[in-house]
């Protein structure tokens, strides 16, 4: 009796959203987006290096076109080196006008003490392009100071690095692909989580508004209407990520090497397929994803079940997104130091795991036992919610009028 | 009649929200097979009892049987219900939203498809099946509202308020329905506050008023008790006969007036002081009263006390 209502609730709720057109351009437009936003930077960036970008270098000083001239082709320009001798600069700019060179750059004795050149140019440069020829030119100018080969001028004006190994465990690189696996994956957590489980909310006040929830009531338990509507959205959910990482995985398996014949200067996407993470972290992902939505999706209908109007529900969950601002906030700090007690203690904590034991986990220095103990901790969370949430949702589903007070509410709680 | 003889019973039931009585020590039967109406004004508790019986509310106290049994899962299975409150997915298709309710009451999808098919025939729905509800007139909706309660062929169906909504003509044709339903052995229960359509369909009737039960009887034998208490006359003269302590109210209609007599008073000492008058009269008939009438007299008195619970559900007053 019980499953086959919540069977019927799952596959109503599953088929009615994903044939809807929303969950169609969801599913397909995601990965579409996520696509866009590497293939069109580098797309574009192709596209700029097809310009003519022949430049010709003056260099007066005779000691910084060695220096100059690889850090220019480095940044894209084909560089001519010209000699310097009466009358060149009259035939070169006449060179620009007709547009058989794209610009001339006159290095002189002001450029070796100052770093001040003189740039002619025919096209419009990107700023960034001019942000590049200048700090090639002034580093030139100062490797030639600093007088010695092997001295590290752009290292240096960087302001040196730190470089720490902590014995048994690592910490993580702001710029490397682990941290952007454990904040990307954080943030992605908590997207999704929030979405589907506010899917459920607003399904829930649907049905109480439109008072459809009568008519089911009277023929099964309001606790197997929750359940049914929390894992037909789940349903929806793990086919909308299904779709969503495999079309990244496509993408990175058949799109890159695409992307990458004939470039160079991308090495970072070169050895992506490495670094990506492995079947036991994506397990890890799932496994917090699943967890975090049962937790949220509970509280989230028993926020729908409380209230009547749309209004009420968004100032009802007001308090719910306070609460979740704390993970999202504490993410950046939990990932550059992932081993503090106070990293540890927000992690267990049920509510906040899916995201910062998420972060911990991908830094890769996090102690199993505390993994465990924290899929322990939501797992038993989920039963608490759903046993409260059940209550609520009992109590609230048929209630219409005035938004239930704390001390109502728990005697929802005791009495339902 | 033994306690099997009832598809519902209710004995006792007391149902109360926050610092108000819905229903108060409620008691009703509604023997199997008839046509019961549920009749009182808005917020007398009907709604309330009408969930009650099915399971959406519990009574804090009494209990509330079924066909005989205890109200459980299996026995709920066997009613039709049709909220008052109507309802729908409206971004579903007609058809597929009686099947989802088909299903949750225990029918296989191809079972429910061609009773749907069926109902959809005799209520004039055909072509109606895969539009979605929203682009449904809210009569429409009601009648597929109808379907999806009469689709499991319950033994017992539970209408609240089912002829508010509807165009005269539906309102016949869902008469009909009733009657045709109720020739085939199932107990129909319903609430109203149109005393016409009541006077018409039920062989019960039962009253509700400021949550308790005024009257709960078989309409033929209410009316002839009901009987004694309005004469019609018609006269020439003064109408100073017809003040006496028997009578408590007088109402003129059409030309005839109707008097109404206190409980247990004998018309004929009304009669008998007409005639030792000098008017003259050419009508003294006991007439049947309408249930309009019977109503307004035992319900009438305190409509105007306090209504305690709204007929849109459960109301939280701090």
């Amino acid at each position: 009796m019980m499953w086959r209502n919540v069977w019927a609730v799952w596959r109503r709720e599953y088929i009615q959203r994903v044939q809807s057109r929303w969950f169609i351009i969801a599913t397909v437009g995601g990965p579409f987006i996520m696509a866009s936003l590497i293939v069109i930077p580098v797309f574009l960036t192709e596209r700029s290096e097809y310009n003519d970008t022949t430049i010709a270098v003056i260099d007066e000083t005779n000691v910084l076109l060695d220096r100059v001239v690889p850090a220019l082709e480095q940044g894209g320009w084909i560089v001519r080196a010209e000699g310097w001798r009466e009358g060149a600069l009259e035939e070169l700019t006449a060179k620009i006008e007709i547009g058989a060179l794209a610009g001339l750059l006159v290095l002189d004795g002001m450029t070796l003490s100052t770093g001040e050149a003189r740039l002619y140019s025919g096209i419009n440069e990107s700023p960034l392009r001019l942000l590049t020829m200048r700090s090639a030119i002034s580093q030139a100018a100062l490797e030639y100071h600093l007088g010695q080969s092997d001295a590290d001028a752009v290292a240096l004006l960087q302001g040196g690095r730190l470089s720490v190994r902590v014995i048994n465990e690592s910490g993580v690189d702001t710029d490397g692909v682990e941290f952007l696996i454990a904040f990307g994956g954080a943030f992605f957590l908590y997207m999704v989580i929030l979405m589907y489980a506010v899917a459920v909310m607003w399904a829930t006040l649907d049905e109480k508004a439109s008072r459809v929830v009568e008519i089911i009531l009277s023929s099964m338990k309001p606790w197997h209407l929750m359940l049914g509507k929390i894992l037909g959205v789940w349903a929806v959910s793990m086919t909308q990520i299904l779709v969503w990482i495999c079309s990244v995985t496509l993408f990175i398996a058949a799109g890159i090497p695409v992307l990458l014949s004939g470039r160079y200067g991308l090495p970072q996407l070169e050895n992506l397929g490495e670094v990506l993470p492995g079947p036991g972290l994506w397990a890890l992902f799932m496994g917090f994803f699943v967890l975090g939505y049962l937790m949220y999706s509970g509280l989230y209908a028993s926020l729908g079940a409380m209230c009547s109007t749309d209004q009420e529900v968004q100032q009802a969950q007001l308090p719910m997104l306070l609460l979740l601002l704390v993970p999202i906030l504490m993410v950046l700090p939990v990932i550059q130091s992932p081993m503090t007690p106070m990293s540890t203690g927000l992690s267990l904590f049920p509510l906040f795991s899916p995201i910062l034991m998420w972060a911990r986990v991908a830094t890769g220095v996090v102690p199993a036992w505390q993994v465990g103990l924290s899929f322990a901790l939501m797992v038993l969370s989920v039963f608490g919610i759903a046993w409260a949430a059940g209550r609520i949702y009992k109590a609230g589903i048929l209630m219409t009028g005035k938004r239930p007070t704390l001390p109502e509410l728990w005697r929802w709680l005791r009495e339902a | 009649m033994s306690e099997t003889d009832f598809a519902v019973s209710l004995n006792g039931v007391t149902k109360r929200f926050a610092n108000q009585v819905a229903v108060s020590d409620f008691d009703l039967v509604v023997p199997r097979g008839v046509i019961c109406g549920l009749l009182g004004p808005n917020g007398s508790g009907k709604t309330t009892t009408i969930r009650m019986i099915m399971g959406i509310l519990h009574p804090d106290e009494g209990s509330v049987s079924l066909f005989g049994a205890d109200a459980e899962e299996t026995q709920r299975a066997r009613i039709g219900y049709l909220p008052e409150e109507r309802g729908v997915y409206r971004k579903m298709k007609c058809l597929e939203f009686i099947l989802f309710l088909s299903e949750i009451r225990g029918m296989r999808r191809v079972d429910g498809k061609r009773r749907a098919l069926e109902w959809f025939e005799r209520l004039g729905l055909t072509g109606w099946a895969d539009k979605k509800l929203e682009d449904l007139s809210r009569g429409m909706q009601q009648k597929i509202q109808f379907v999806s309660a009469v689709i499991h062929e319950p033994d017992l169906l539970i209408l609240d308020e089912p002829f508010s909504g509807l165009d005269p003509i539906n309102q016949d044709i869902l008469e009909e329905i009733v009657r045709d339903l109720q020739g085939r052995g199932v107990t129909i229960l319903f609430s109203t506050h149109l005393m016409d359509q009541a006077e018409r369909l039920c062989e019960r009737v039962c009253l509700i008023s400021n949550s308790r039960k005024v009257l709960d009887a078989d309409l033929k034998e209410l009316k002839a008790t009901e009987r004694k208490g309005v004469v019609a006359v018609d006269f020439e003269g003064s109408d100073e006969w017809l003040r006496g302590p028997e009578v408590t109210g007088i109402k003129e209609s059409d030309g005839t007036t109707e008097v109404f007599l206190v409980d247990g008073a004998d018309h004929r000492e009304l009669l008998k002081r007409g005639l030792q008058s000098d008017v003259n009269i050419f009508r003294f008939e006991l007439i049947e009263p309408r249930l309009h009438d019977i109503f307004l007299r035992h319900v009438g008195s305190n409509i105007t006390g306090g209504v305690a619970v709204s007929e849109n559900g459960v109301s939280v007053t701090p």
